[in-house]
């Protein structure tokens, strides 16, 4: 398999088929630039950001709406051994000081030495560059597209090379930056394509997501352009508000594959009218990828249950796991496949760590298989010491191979501890899961992140948030997530004394919407000591999240199902919990009696 | 006779369509982000408005929304001249 800045060189000629970008000329007028273009456009780019002085190794920061321009800019930078660092442009309504302090953070970790941005994004950024010192300029989209004397494409990087850094999406105190080498392109676009995908001529790409992310840039960007692929770009922004031009698009431009997180299948079923279903035919889409936050399996039956009428395939919907850290996929089922569940008994599951297939009348927890490892590669199932587990066993998801990337930019403390930048290492991936013959079924997850549509917040900063209110101590909020239909809820746990609890709800829900635009399912407030703690007095998140599904935390920690059915769930998951804490008391018991 | 486009009421039942809200005490100060809302439902209930309305809400005007107030005035710049729209 060849390297992306190659695949770009060798694009030249290949004028009939290329990138589409929709709406890029005006409402309902597409832009289309064939491989050659495209490649001539990179070759002007970087003529420019030469004669602007970015060498090899130097950081390019790119906020950058568009696709047209942000494409050509990142392979512009790729092709010189300039290494990108694409972040997401400000898009939502009245947000501009939260994404502010967030950019600024990534930018003084990622140290870049200029930033590409458009006339209009421009104009609110100049604040955030004044706080950036390595910043020492501000390069403006209309600069690159001018005519520029055309330098001699440089050399192609080396596997080693760096090739950009792929901030983890979200927001959070000390962000981390990923460093994806030429060679850990290499070996994912591989995987994906041709042991994944199994690529085809005449397979066309349709993508809605953001190309700062992850997915969005390597599997719908870099990928394509490897095998010089035809892909189709919405805008994100257009394919939130009007999700069904998704549909349109692949019915349209007769798509093949396309990937995008659950929220997006949930979203589109929820948005999509009988009369367009019947109008398109999405029979020439051989998959629809699923990844990047949890596999909710309702979304998945309503979604292709919903879209059968259109032509869509019940083996088209190919669910996969993956994360910026193993530079993209791990596993996906195999092609053909349908996508299955494992009903596992939920109880076992908590208690003993163990994925037993459930009896009847127990409850049940249904888990996605993600299938295997690509060639290459492995995944594999350790406890917190690194040993590894056998089937069945939970615990974390482990991979190695030569998609796993280098480590975090500047940040050994971080790489170290997640088994990054050693050759042949395993990457902790801090999700829990366990294995089946082989196949991956991602049930929870070890590292503090909350996934939102697609996003990863840091609880961190939501409970800095609530902490910020009146009447909220110090170091009495927990903010942990639980697992929705079409994304993971944001629960927000508070020990208080307060009076006017309605009252206080009410703040906490408005202060994480205005600070975070996240949606807040439930506020929890418990009184003082209900929380877990360790013996240093720290919060523990995951605990909390753990009594709060069981049902056991506080006096208020249950799901709103009514009064009634609130008070009938605390009870079920205190009898579970009892005999939990039993079998578990007993085995410690057995473990001192035998010396094991 | 056109009728007048009362911006409130609007969003009161662009938030029950959309989020499944009931936001009885919604005024032109209300600041939209406090509404419990994320950021995707938001983009839906702009997308709302533009389709009702037949307008177009430039990215760049959405970052500087607060209120359902600085909503009305820039949907009442972009509609046709002598569109009625209810302070």
């Amino acid at each position: 398999m060849i390297g992306v800045v190659q695949a770009l060189d060798g694009a030249r000629g290949i004028t009939d088929r290329g990138f589409t970008f929709i709406g890029a000329r005006g409402p309902g007028e597409d832009l289309t630039l064939s491989f050659d273009q495209l490649r001539l456009d990179a070759l002007r780019r970087a003529s420019h950001l030469r004669a602007m002085g970015l060498a090899k190794g130097d950081r390019l920061a790119l906020v950058i709406p568009e696709g047209e321009d942000f494409i050509p800019t990142f392979l512009a930078a790729l092709w010189l051994g300039v290494v990108p660092v694409p972040l997401y442009p400000p898009v939502s309504l009245g947000k501009l000081d939260a994404f502010m302090d967030a950019l600024v953070g990534i930018l003084n970790v990622a140290q870049p030495k200029a930033l590409v941005t458009s006339e209009r994004v421009g104009k609110v950024l100049w604040s955030a560059v004044g706080k950036v010192t390595t910043l020492d300029r501000v390069i403006f989209t209309s600069e690159l597209r001018a005519d520029v004397p055309l330098i001699d494409p440089p050399s192609h990087p080396a596997d080693d090379d760096l090739a950009f850094l792929q901030f983890t999406s979200g927001s959070t105190s000390a962000p981390k930056g990923v460093m994806v080498t030429h060679g850990n392109l290499k070996a994912n676009s591989k995987a994906i394509l041709h042991d994944g995908l199994q690529w085809r001529p005449g397979d066309v790409t349709v993508s809605w997501l953001p190309l700062y992310h992850d997915m969005g840039l390597i599997g719908m960007v870099l990928c394509p352009i490897v095998v010089h692929m035809p892909a189709v770009y919405i805008p994100t922004i257009s394919f939130i508000k009007n999700a069904t031009l998704w549909m349109e698009t692949m019915h349209k431009h007769r798509g093949t594959l396309t990937f995008a997180p659950n929220f997006a299948y949930a979203l589109v079923t929820r948005r999509a009218r009988l009369e367009q279903i019947a109008r398109w035919d999405l029979s020439s889409m051989r998959l629809f990828g699923c990844g990047a936050e949890p596999i909710h399996p309702d979304t998945i039956r309503a979604f292709l249950a919903a879209f059968a009428p259109a032509g869509l395939r019940p083996t088209a919907l190919l669910p996969s796991y993956g994360m910026a850290e193993a530079t993209l996929a791990m596993s996906f089922i195999r092609l053909g496949e349908q996508f299955k569940t494992d009903r596992i008994d939920q109880e076992r599951y908590h208690a003993d760590r163990k994925a037993a297939p459930s009896a009847n009348g127990v409850a049940t927890m249904e888990v996605v298989c993600c299938g295997r490892a690509f060639p290459g590669h492995e995944l594999s199932i350790q406890d917190e010491d690194g040993r590894l587990l056998p089937d069945r066993s939970v615990g974390e998801i482990c991979f190695r191979g030569p998609s796993v990337t280098a480590g975090y930019w500047n940040n050994p403390e971080a790489t170290e501890a997640a088994g990054l930048g050693r050759p042949g290492g395993w990457l902790r991936t801090g999700d829990l899961g366990y294995l089946v013959e082989g196949e991956v079924y991602v049930s929870g997850r070890l590292k503090d992140i909350l996934i939102v549509n697609g996003r990863n917040y840091y609880p961190q900063r939501i409970e800095w948030a609530v902490e910020e209110l009146p009447g909220v101590r110090r170091g009495s909020t927990v903010v942990f997530s639980r697992p929705g239909k079409a994304s993971e809820e944001v629960v927000v746990a508070v020990e208080t004394r307060d009076r006017n609890p309605d009252k206080l709800r009410a703040a906490i829900v408005a202060k994480i919407s205005e600070d975070l635009q996240l949606a807040v399912a439930d506020v929890a407030l418990v009184p003082p000591g209900s929380i877990p703690k360790t013996s240093s007095g720290k919060l523990q998140r995951r605990k909390t999240r753990e009594l709060y599904l069981r049902g056991t935390l506080g006096r208020e920690g249950a799901r709103p199902a009514g009064a009634m059915g609130n008070r009938l769930l605390a009870a079920k998951h205190l009898a579970y919990s009892l005999v939990g804490r039993a079998r578990h008391e007993a085995r410690g018991l057995m473990r001192k009696l035998t010396g094991a | 006779m056109a009728q007048t486009i009362d911006v409130v009421e609007m969003f009161k039942q662009a938030a029950l369509e959309v989020d499944n809200r009931k936001l009885p005490k919604l005024t032109r100060d209300t600041v939209i982000a406090t509404l419990g809302m994320d950021s995707v439902a938001v983009m839906e209930l702009v997308s709302y408005f533009e389709e009702k309305l037949a307008v177009r809400i430039p990215d760049d005007d959405l970052g500087r929304i607060r209120t359902i107030g600085d909503l009305r005035d820039t949907i009442a710049r972009l509609l046709p001249p002598g569109t009625q729209v209810a302070a």
